[in-house]
């Protein structure tokens, strides 16, 4: 019995803190909302390029002559860069509000400021890499790039928040792996990856953390 | 209840040793912070670190940020061994249980 008791008061202590030193601020409803922001993002894109990326009978020429038009894929690249910012802010702006609502302070703390570091190095890397295919003309690998790089970037910052957030990375970068060895459907995988991925994690993520109180 | 060496009396309290478990993760916390984490009232939290400031295991740092008052908590370098020395003298309870 008093065995058990000391286990269990060390337990408590270990449990609390690293419940304490863990970024909560981040709120499961920004990430439903970003899943939205990229629907949105892969139609509008779907509608410059052409619908023919997403049906399985793309590998006509004609489809691959619309996609390398300068002009269309800058607008394309215009629209995921607006549609990452956007998305960053409204993570910044929902994790605000959680915070006030729970009465905490929302700071740049030292934790923050690592956990930003750790999860912009993969990611700004990934993202001048993509730029770079794109700027060259190789644009089959953009999405799988993207979404290998953002999986990393997930998992590479997840042990400062809850570690959930690495699974949601495994699930981006398993996504971008079978997206490397598939031909085309590029703009499907980055719809399912950034859109419908976020999505079922972000209601999961507020079922499980969000929805007591 | 068996007596084990080395227990210090003032983390006999749940509270008070989990007070001193966030703060030794994370060096400081404000009130608002601790309150959530260990779901506690205000008065109920309010005398838990009293008491831990009394024997000098926490210090106490009042500001204003804009026109709101805050509270912040810092753990000192006699509570960091006081926590240290608690936990060993546990761990070593539990060592002598199982040999």
């Amino acid at each position: 019995m008093e065995e058990k008791d000391v286990k269990q008061t060390l337990d408590d202590i270990r449990e609390m803190m690293s419940k304490s030193s863990r970024f909560q601020a981040i709120s499961g409803w920004s990430i439903i909302v970003i899943g939205l922001y990229a629907a949105v993002a892969s139609l509008m894109a779907a509608a410059v390029i052409g619908v023919g990326d997403w049906l399985p009978c793309c590998e006509n020429l004609q489809c691959f002559a619309v996609m390398n038009t300068p002009e269309r894929i800058r607008i394309v690249v215009f629209c995921a860069i607006g549609m990452f910012a956007l998305s960053l802010l409204t993570v910044f702006v929902f994790a605000i509000v959680k915070s006030k609502r729970n009465n905490l302070r929302f700071v740049f703390d030292k934790r923050m400021y690592q956990m930003l570091i750790d999860f912009f190095i993969p990611l700004l890397a990934g993202g001048l890499l993509s730029m770079a295919l794109v700027m060259q003309g190789h644009y089959g690998l953009t999405s799988s790039i993207m979404l290998l790089f953002y999986g990393l970037a997930l998992v590479n910052c997840s042990h400062y928040t809850y570690p959930i957030l690495r699974y949601l990375g495994y699930a981006e970068l398993i996504l971008g792996i079978i997206d490397c060895f598939t031909m085309s459907h590029a703009l499907l995988f980055w719809f399912i990856g950034f859109s419908v991925i976020h999505i079922v994690f972000g209601i999961a993520y507020v079922l499980m953390f969000e929805r007591r109180k | 209840m068996a007596i084990i060496d080395g227990l210090n009396k003032v983390f006999e309290s749940k509270i008070r040793l989990g007070i001193m478990s966030v703060l030794v993760a994370n060096g400081s916390a404000d009130f608002a912070t601790l309150k959530s984490l260990l779901e506690l009232t205000d008065g109920n939290l309010a005398s838990h670190t009293r008491n831990l400031e009394e024997v000098g295991y926490i210090r106490c740092e009042k500001k204003f940020i804009g026109r709101k008052p805050n509270t912040t908590y810092v753990i000192t370098e006699e509570g960091r061994e006081a926590f240290a020395a608690h936990i060993a003298a546990l761990e070593r309870f539990l060592k002598e249980c199982r040999s």
